[in-house]
């Protein structure tokens, strides 16, 4: 129930900015527009959401702390492209065609963010990925791309690592939802499994939005894997777990950054949960002391953090910072500084990207499933 | 051959549920010849209602026997989508009678827009997670193992389906509603009211699809407000297998499609599980449109 209010809140939110704006041109005091675009409906409005909160937090604190330059305040203005790419390209045109919007923070599936990238590397504008973590999109060469997050190549690469040396598994299956995240995980986890020497019993997938996956999980069961990678993302994972069990596929599941949320436990019960694998793009928000400030404030204002909230905040204060150093209303020059930011102090930890716009040196966190709850147990340094 | 037995089995469990959904559609297409896009997000409602109710339960009562909740909530869950289904038709339906039947097609369309967007607003658009109700007992027969959940699927289902028919076959409603099927204007001359069987037949329609939410939300364990849209989407093609505006047609296309499924899944590939439901539509409209007990060509849709 509480949720309804929460969106309802968020509409009055963009309403509020957008009379802002108005009364703003009104009042001659500049206002800067931050573009965020998320699945903010949809299957995967729940993510789209938590994205929405902690990039408005950003916002709000450099609001507090005073005009950007001269008497700018800065607004966001949250776009839904209801994680379909078509949509994600008509939010990306309404941004890019609008002279106050400096920047953008976005979008959140790969598909998306990959669609909308050339329309603002046309409009010159600064884009930046909270979450899209397939490889492919920074090497189209975009210089308007930026990414707060790790890559799968990175990510699947690491947990390919944890489960070879770790674990100590060399026989699994890998699975994944025929998506550009889950496909794109998954590959790079084959890959480097295999190159360790490790051996990849089956390969599959399943489509989203699929609930009966027991005839595929009685073929797995029939190669007896020591443990199952899913690239994808978690509601599907969780009627995975629940069924695997149920047909005596008594194996570990482990995922990317896709599963990482508190509703898989939820969903696919504790009990049969316990002792599932997570990587994640970065420790645990909660674990870490430069994040604890925005964890407590936002926990207070919205409940439990979602898996990307912290990532939109820390993308939001980059692009916010930049606006600041340009000291102008120049999407060029805000580029600029985005290119030139060095050691950006994140709640995440510190900012920095490389040539292709990627952020370096992010550590990728494994987490299990203990007691209903994913513990961190490992950080991976990338090589 | 376990491997077979346990995917047949597997299969009709889910096929019962695609052939409650596709009464709903059958039904409806044989009355007024529309195809209620929206059924499948009345199926979505009747899971999210029996989820409700089973929250109300653990509120209220600890330790009801599960019968009794399970009763409970698939009660609630028809009473509720029978009021929605009945709404649904009087507000959106029942205006455009006259107008070309595309109007109402589209309209269709809009009312599942508008209870998912409804239930994700409600509810919230997290996957919710059902509460085991039903004990956790399995018969094993070698290797062949059947849930009790499965069981209750099963009888629940036939029961329905059976009273449907007698429904249908013996009382004076239903007589008049195979009449109006038949010739919905020569119904009305004889004085068989149109709005009222209009009206019975959504309110049949949706409660059936309310057991199969219930009946789905418990089996799976979590449900959204989007697993409307492919379980409609299947429960459609269903439908038009058995031969759509066929009652026993929809209910043995039901059970067929999910069979072919799993079956298809298991020997072919998992990846393509869907891609089979949807072949199977393809090839019934191309080479026997009127479906396998189907008397009446369907309309281009």
């Amino acid at each position: 129930m509480n949720f309804k209010f929460k969106i309802l809140d968020f509409r009055w939110l963009v309403l509020a900015g957008m009379v802002f704006v108005l009364c703003g041109a009104a009042r001659k005091e500049e206002v800067v527009l931050i573009g965020l675009v998320a699945p903010l409906t949809g299957d995967q409005a729940y993510i789209g959401t938590g994205v929405l909160q902690g990039a408005q937090m950003a916002v709000e604190d450099a609001n507090a702390k005073g005009p950007l330059f001269g008497d700018a305040k800065v607004e966001l203005l949250g776009l839904d492209d209801q994680h379909n790419p078509t949509q994600a390209v008509l939010a990306a045109n309404k941004l890019a065609a609008n002279p106050d919007v400096m920047g953008v923070v976005g979008h959140f599936n790969s598909s998306c963010t990959k669609a909308a990238s050339a329309i603002y590397h046309e409009g010159r504008m600064t884009q930046i990925t909270p979450a899209s973590t397939n490889p492919e999109i920074s090497r189209q060469g975009f210089d308007t791309f930026f990414r707060i997050c790790a890559t799968d190549d990175v990510q699947g690469p690491a947990a390919a690592e944890f489960v070879w040396s770790k674990l100590g598994a060399k026989r699994i299956a890998v699975m994944d939802d025929h998506t550009t995240y889950g496909k794109g995980l998954a590959d790079e986890f084959e890959k480097k499994f295999k190159a360790l020497g490790g051996t990849v019993l089956r390969r599959d997938a399943i489509t989203q939005g699929e609930k009966d996956f027991t005839p595929l999980l009685t073929k797995v069961k029939s190669v007896n894997p020591e443990l199952i990678f899913y690239g994808g993302v978690y509601p599907e994972l969780a009627l995975l777990i629940k069924q695997s069990r149920k047909t005596g596929l008594d194996a570990p599941w482990m995922g990317g950054d896709g599963i990482f949320d508190v509703t898989l436990i939820k969903l696919a019960t504790p009990r049969f949960s316990h002792g599932t694998y997570a990587t994640m793009l970065g420790v645990d928000p909660h674990s870490l002391p430069s994040a604890k400030d925005f964890v407590a404030r936002y926990e207070a204002r919205h409940g439990e953090i979602g898996s990307f909230s912290a990532y939109a905040y820390d993308a939001a204060n980059v692009l916010i910072e930049a606006i600041r150093r340009a000291g102008a209303k120049d999407r060029k020059r805000v580029l600029q500084e985005v290119r030139k930011m060095k050691d950006f102090q994140g709640a995440l930890g510190v900012v920095n990207f490389d040539e292709k716009g990627d952020a370096v040196g992010r550590s990728i966190g494994v987490f299990k499933v203990e007691e209903g709850k994913f513990k961190f147990i490992e950080e991976i340094k990338p090589a | 051959m376990s491997l077979f037995i346990q995917q047949l089995l597997n299969g009709l469990t889910i096929g019962m549920v695609y052939a409650l959904i596709a009464l709903g559609y059958t039904m409806v297409y044989g009355v007024i010849q529309l195809i209620n896009f929206a059924h499948g997000d009345v199926f979505m409602v009747g899971a999210y209602l029996a989820l409700t109710l089973i929250w109300a339960f653990a509120a209220v009562v600890t330790g009801a026997p599960f019968w009794v909740v399970l009763t409970a909530l698939l009660l609630f869950g028809m009473a509720g989508c029978a009021v929605l289904g009945a709404l649904i038709e009087r507000v959106a339906y029942k205006p455009l009678r006259a107008s070309p039947r595309l109007a109402a097609l589209i309209t269709s369309i809009g009312v599942s827009f508008f209870l998912q967007n409804a239930v994700m607003l409600i509810y919230g658009s997290k996957d919710q997670s059902v509460p085991e109700i039903i004990p956790h007992v399995r018969f094993e027969f070698h290797g062949v193992s059947f849930s009790l959940t499965q069981c209750v699927i099963f009888l629940t289902s036939i029961a329905l389906m059976v009273f449907l028919t007698w429904f249908i076959q013996k009382t004076k409603l239903g007589k008049a509603m195979r009449a109006c099927a038949e010739n919905f204007e020569a119904a009305n001359l004889m004085g068989i009211s149109a709005d009222r069987i209009i009206r019975v037949t959504f309110v049949m329609g949706s409660a059936l699809a309310a057991v199969a939410g219930g009946l789905f939300g418990v089996y799976y364990g979590s449900i959204n407000f989007h697993d409307g849209y492919l379980a409609g989407l299947k429960a459609f093609t269903a439908a038009v297998f058995g031969g759509i505006g066929s009652i026993p047609g929809a209910m043995v296309g039901g059970v067929l499609l999910g069979v072919l499924e799993g079956l298809g899944a298991a020997y072919l590939s998992s990846e393509w599980k869907d891609v089979f439901a949807f072949v199977i539509l393809i090839a019934i409209l191309l080479f026997k449109p009127s479906g396998i007990l189907g008397e009446n060509l369907p309309e281009k849709v």
